[in-house]
């Protein structure tokens, strides 16, 4: 295997009804770019970054995922292997923001149970047409004792620092857990949701 | 160049018979159609099974499925309480009446509340139609009259478009000076509603797929219908003939109609296990994968990329989302001459797989489904020959 050029590997996942801006926000914080016309996610799509915190070089393993009901088979498989789940809505879109609670159902059912979750108020850059108020978003936020962010994927705003919030949450665990364990041992099988087998990725 | 005409003069040949020989045509077909004079669409229209083989009866079916589908409009698009055009003058006591807050669950306006929910999605999907070309925001030269002319009352999307209240900052200064700052600031929406008397061909698509999800009510409409309807309606709405033009969407709503109907397990859930859903359809790459290449299928269970991963929207969307435009163009006509539905479309996707065969082996998981996911521009020649071997077809020359 070529050496490697990370320290730590975090399986992270979005999540949220379909058209709030996923895609965008992960082609942002990816590709630092922004584009209003993108192709609907089918299934489920997979970006890459590396981030540095605390002096360590994380690999961000992202796997976007298709919004609509039907896909959810597809995409729960994804949940056991996740160890940060972003939950998006859309503050123009009223019920994006009613389904969050049914998305933390969903992660209740299909996560980890320790999983770091994270919901984020995307498209906070359109005044005229928000529909849900940020003390709102705030409140189930408390409800749930979930972090929360109000983000634009096309202003840029909070998004580098969203999933720097989260990576930060999960490497927190993370240390506090196994103190001095080998970094590829928090590699989660997809499927099986074990911690101790090995992976070469 | 002798050769290409000389195909254009058998694709003449062959579709002016007085009854087409499908067989003869499909054998056609399967290596390209042509893209000019229309003949892609019509071709499709044959291999869809919306025309027969008899060309003496073409004008009589179609005569009669355009009536049908202009029923439909009529029937499922226009909204309940609007005064039709013929009895404007007769109104009706509104009490006893339909109405919106009708608890009776045979009001039409409970099934117009519900129909909206199918709609928001296909308003959210229409919009991020081919983004990349320009040509589903342009208007179509054939708009629906009914619609476009009703103040806009009969365009879906007016049915599920967000309402807002605006509201201001009122800020006051010295010497009585009150400033009211209204913040409007509006983006160029691309996809945006056309004026009075016109509509964009979206929005053209937007009706299809609501009639669609209408009439098959079980299914309804998922995401990605949008991808498979796309071409088709593309490929009509851009015929040469100003006659056909003038029909596409109503022929494009049939010839999608039959094209779901032999692909629709792929969009249902609770069909996912059968033997004609997708699972089955992924198994079937993988298992072929293992045939044709034996090293790239354990290098990627090594990794343990899965085909869902990649495969499932491959199959899912006939790989509508993989290639460019034209190159989709192309590969449909193969697949819609495949006898074998949809035993091709495996090919092409396992001859994709093993033309990456070299990085596919040196990568890591991150760059194979990275690779997968964005399949690098190629040759959709190369892509098609290569399927056409791995078929076991003879004639492998694809053009």
């Amino acid at each position: 295997m070529a050496k490697k050029t990370y320290d730590l590997l975090f399986k992270l996942l979005l999540i949220g009804d379909s058209g709030v801006g996923k895609t965008s926000i992960l082609f942002r914080f990816s590709d630092d770019a922004f584009t209003s016309t993108f192709i609907s996610t089918i299934g489920i799509d997979f970006k890459i970054k590396t981030v540095e915190l605390r002096g360590k070089k994380i690999k961000l393993q992202i796997w976007d995922t298709a919004g609509q009901e039907r896909f959810h088979t597809i995409t729960t498989s994804y949940y056991r292997g996740a160890m940060g789940i972003m939950l998006v809505y859309d503050v123009t879109d009223e019920r994006s923001f009613e389904n969050i609670v049914k998305w933390l159902r969903n992660i209740d059912e299909h996560a980890n149970e320790d999983v770091e979750k994270m919901i984020l108020g995307n498209k906070c850059d359109i005044d005229g047409k928000r529909a849900v108020s940020k003390e709102r978003g705030e409140a189930i936020a408390r409800e749930y004792g979930v972090p929360f962010l109000e983000t634009s994927a096309k202003a840029n705003t909070n998004i580098d620092k969203a999933f720097n919030d989260l990576a930060t949450a999960i490497l927190d665990k993370f240390a506090g857990k196994e103190p001095g364990d080998a970094p590829d041992r928090v590699m989660v099988d997809p499927r099986r949701g074990d911690t101790s087998r090995r992976s070469c990725c | 160049m002798a050769t290409y005409k000389a195909r254009l003069k058998e694709f003449d040949a062959a579709l002016s018979a007085e009854e087409v020989d499908l067989r003869k045509l499909k054998d056609l077909c399967f290596h390209g159609i042509p893209d000019e004079q229309g003949t892609r669409a019509l071709c499709w229209k044959l291999l869809l099974n919306y025309l027969p083989a008899h060309r003496s009866t073409w004008s009589q079916i179609l005569n009669q499925k355009r009536d049908l589908y202009k029923q439909f409009i009529e029937e499922m698009v226009i909204p309940p309480g609007e005064v039709k055009d013929d009895e404007e003058s007769c109104r009706t006591d509104v009490t006893c009446a339909d109405h919106p807050l009708s608890s009776n669950p045979d009001s039409l306006w409970q099934a117009f509340f519900r129909d909206n929910e199918v709609l928001l999605q296909i308003d959210k999907d229409v919009r991020r139609l081919c983004p990349d070309i320009s040509f589903f925001q342009q208007a179509t030269e054939a708009p629906c009259l009914k619609v476009v002319n009703s103040r806009g009352l009969r365009r879906l999307h007016r049915r599920v478009q967000h309402t807002v209240l605006n509201s201001a900052n009122v800020e006051r200064r010295g010497l009585g000076i009150t400033k009211i700052a209204l913040l409007v600031k509006k983006a160029q929406e691309d996809y945006a509603p056309m004026a009075e008397g016109s509509e964009a061909h979206w929005e053209v698509v937007e009706r299809i797929l609501f009639l669609y999800a209408k009439l098959n009510p079980g299914q309804g409409y998922v995401q990605g219908m949008n991808e498979i309807v796309g071409p088709i309606y593309y490929c009509f709405a851009s015929n040469p003939d100003a006659e056909w033009r003038k029909h596409a969407e109503a022929d494009c709503f049939f010839c999608f109609t039959n094209l779901m109907a032999e692909i629709r397990d792929f969009f249902i859930k609770s069909l996912d296990e059968a033997e004609c859903g997708i699972n089955n359809m992924m198994s079937r790459l993988s298992e072929q994968l293992r045939l044709f290449d034996q090293p790239v299928h354990s290098r990627l269970q090594q990794l343990e990329l899965r085909p869902q991963y990649y495969s499932f929207r491959w199959l899912t969307l006939l790989l509508s989302q993989e290639f460019p435009l034209p190159d989709v163009l192309r590969i449909w006509d193969s697949l819609f001459a495949d006898d074998n539905r949809f035993s091709f479309l495996i090919h092409i996707c396992c001859a994709m797989i093993v033309l990456l065969r070299e990085d596919l082996l040196a990568g890591d998981f991150p760059a194979n489904v990275k690779l997968l996911q964005n399949f690098p521009p190629m040759d959709i020649a190369v892509v098609l020959r290569k399927a056409a071997k791995l078929s076991g077809r003879r004639n492998s020359d694809c053009h």
